[in-house]
């Protein structure tokens, strides 16, 4: 009802309008706050979602992102905050009168009806008219390239093709926001890749909101306008794939986001926005943001890339003495991993297939220590905020997150 | 075939009961069809030589009747039981209390630990002139005087209902069930408010318990006995309590053989064409 109004008087929701300097985003959460008992789901959350944008919600299992989702379709309510939908509060609007769109994990096709049916769905729903239901079923399926395929049940479609199916059903309401729940996980690796060039391109080209979620954080960065990254229930960074990735505010989206090593350091100095820490007795910048709560001589944590370090001879200056432990062939990479001389495993990433040759497992090498591109937090007993895996004496450890992230 | 029956070393074993059981009922079977063939000797058991007089006498109005208002009952409970039992399954699978759930599972299946003789006398006493429906419609003066519950059909499809209550709510549970939440979800994104996604997703997506659930409580009131007996009291007659007069107070076991024969063939023919009837409902929800 809400909605419907608001349709009627375009120019108040006009971005950039002199009213409005800001435009109005696709989706607003104010403080939404959602609690299952005892436990608290999704802690007290702000959020915009820009009007075209694709944002992701990134996080592992249990992180809050599916129940965030929820929450913007309708199917769960808020316990605090307020949640907008092109500028309209639907706090407590019935999913049915959000005008949202959504691909399920399963993707939730009707089994007794046939792909033309599930897509008309949402339009019978509205009282469209038949011959225009027609048409924008058509249309539709022309876009996720399924034409000729009306008539089928969905259980006669492959994976890939009953995806398309759900986005056609999804988008052909022309809904304000289309909400992806991990949509990809079901499709083998192959499949995959090519339905997300498709996704996007679709998105582009239609310019919808899209809000997706996922844990995969190769997905996420290659994807995402935006990503969100979660983890506990609480937002711990929102920013581009570049930010999030180059400069994590937050030890969970550094270790999350990516694979990274962890070195053992001291803060040495702080000076405004920039900090200097000790690696052993190479010095380094890190941003200083990220070391809040710290005091100078305290441990932290340097986080490093495999692919920024690099491997030299055994006590050459300034390298940090290590010794090769095993050599992993990656095809177009090699992981070379490395026990540190005070302790904790590193993985350095080499291009080229030289290394195999070189490094046999056992030889004392120096490792290089970029000055860019390293992040520093407080050492872990001092943060609150868990890292995904492993127990907390095994520090400093490499962190490669999930087995199938490292690229 | 014969190899694949050897690589099953026990099967001989395993198929002996099923065979010795088929067996008596094939004899049970073949006893009714011999002494339905059979002409009724007055004031004996036994009986005489070879007649179709008795497949005649299943042409008479008593008989007839019967038979119809068999079927009726048998309809009419199913379909009751359906419409009771629905909301009963759908609140058992859908409500998140544990307590909840736990209540209607006992409400609705503990009268399959009591037999049905049992529920039987049970509803005796709640139907009866001074039973607990008349006692409280009067205590409330919403009646003079107690309405005739007993001995009649209203009565006795009471009951039955009560008899196959707990099965249609176990099948339709079993099936809603199966239902994917997601499936409701997508109707609702879609715009669908709460009873049309239930009218155009689940419910025809439940359709195979539906199915299952009518058919059963269809053959279960269809033999039910004590029921009728009781609750009808010799004023409702359908084709088991009939057999039963005419078998063992009349001991014309000719006649009541034919009857049960012809009550058979009437449950069968019913339940294929019920069968038959409801197998495109039964393909929607094939998943």
């Amino acid at each position: 009802m809400l909605s419907k109004a608001a349709d009627r008087s375009p120019p108040a929701s006009l971005p950039g309008t002199a009213a409005n300097p800001r435009p109005v985003p696709a989706v607003r959460l104010d403080g939404v706050v959602k609690r299952f008992g005892a436990a608290t789901a999704l802690e007290e959350t702000w959020l915009r979602v820009e009007q075209g944008e694709f944002l992701t919600l990134l996080g592992p299992s249990g992180c809050g992102k599916t129940t965030l989702l929820n929450l913007m379709a309708g199917f769960l309510e808020a316990d605090a905050g307020e949640i907008f939908i092109g500028g309209d509060l639907v706090t407590s609007t019935p999913a049915y009168e959000r005008e949202i769109g959504i691909v399920f994990q399963n993707y939730a096709l009707f089994p007794h009806m046939s792909v033309a049916k599930n897509v008309g769905y949402g339009l019978r729903m509205r009282g469209v008219p038949r011959r225009e239901i027609a048409e924008r079923v058509d249309a539709a399926l022309a876009l996720v390239k399924l034409s000729g395929f009306s008539d089928r049940s969905p259980r006669q479609l492959s994976g890939g093709q009953q995806q398309r199916v759900a986005l056609a059903r999804a988008l052909v309401i022309r809904p304000k926001v289309l909400l992806l729940d991990e949509p990809f996980s079901a499709l083998d690796k192959n499949l995959r890749g090519a339905m997300q060039v498709e996704l996007k391109e679709i998105q582009r080209r239609l310019g919808v909101t899209t809000v997706f979620v996922t844990h995969d954080q190769s997905e996420a960065l290659s994807l995402s306008d935006r990503i969100v990254v979660m983890s506990a229930g609480r937002v711990r960074q929102t920013g581009t794939p570049d930010e999030v990735y180059r400069h994590p505010q937050d030890r969970f989206v550094a270790g999350f986001i990516g694979d990274v090593n962890l070195l053992p350091a001291s803060l040495l100095a702080r000076a405004g926005e920039r900090a200097t820490v000790a690696i052993r007795d190479l010095r380094r910048d890190v941003e200083a943001a990220t070391l809040r709560g710290c005091a100078v001589g305290e441990e932290v944590d340097v986080f490093v890339r495999p692919d920024h370090l690099a491997v030299r001879q055994a006590g050459e200056a300034g390298t940090l003495p290590a010794r090769v432990a095993a050599l992993v062939y990656q095809g177009s990479h090699i992981d070379l991993h490395a026990d540190l001389a005070e302790g904790g495993r590193v993985v350095v990433r080499m291009p080229g297939q030289g290394a195999l040759a070189t490094y046999a497992p056992g030889t004392p090498v120096g490792l290089v220590v970029p000055q860019g591109g390293l992040a520093a937090f407080p050492a872990r007993d001092a943060a609150p905020s868990p890292l995904p895996q492993g127990p907390p004496d095994s520090r400093p450890s490499s962190l490669p997150p999930e087995p199938g992230s490292t690229r | 075939m014969r190899s694949a029956i050897r690589r099953r070393p026990f099967l001989a074993l395993f198929v002996t009961p099923a065979v010795l059981v088929a067996a008596a009922v094939v004899a049970a079977l073949a006893a009714i069809l011999r002494y339905s063939l059979h002409a009724y000797l007055p004031g004996s058991l036994d009986i005489g030589g070879f007649t179709l007089d008795n497949l005649a006498d299943l042409g008479r109005p008593i008989v007839l009747r019967a038979l119809r208002d068999t079927v009726l009952i048998c309809f009419e409970t199913a379909l009751i039981t359906l419409l009771v039992g629905y909301p009963v399954a759908y609140a058992l699978v859908r409500t998140r209390s544990v307590v909840l759930k736990s209540v209607i599972l006992v409400v609705a299946v503990t009268p399959l630990f009591l037999g049905e003789v049992v529920r039987t006398y049970a509803w005796t006493v709640v139907l009866g002139h001074a039973g607990f429906v008349n006692a409280t419609l009067r205590q409330l003066g919403l009646i003079e005087r107690p309405i005739q519950l007993m001995f009649t059909e209203f009565g006795v499809i009471v009951a039955l209902v009560h008899v196959t209550l707990p099965v249609m709510v176990v099948m339709l549970a079993a099936a809603l069930a199966h239902i994917d939440r997601d499936y409701e979800r997508a109707a609702q994104s879609l715009g669908a408010g709460p009873v049309r996604a239930f009218l155009t997703v689940t419910l025809p997506l439940s359709m195979p318990g539906v199915v299952a659930g009518f058919t059963t409580a269809f053959a279960w009131t269809f033999s039910a006995f004590a029921t009728p007996q009781v609750i009808g009291g010799g004023k409702v007659s359908v084709v088991s309590t009939l057999v039963y007069q005419l078998g063992l107070s009349s001991f014309n076991f000719p006649v009541a053989a034919s009857l049960s024969l012809a009550g058979l063939v009437l449950a069968l023919g019913t339940m294929w064409l019920v069968r038959r009837a409801t197998r495109p409902l039964e393909a929607l929800g094939g998943h």
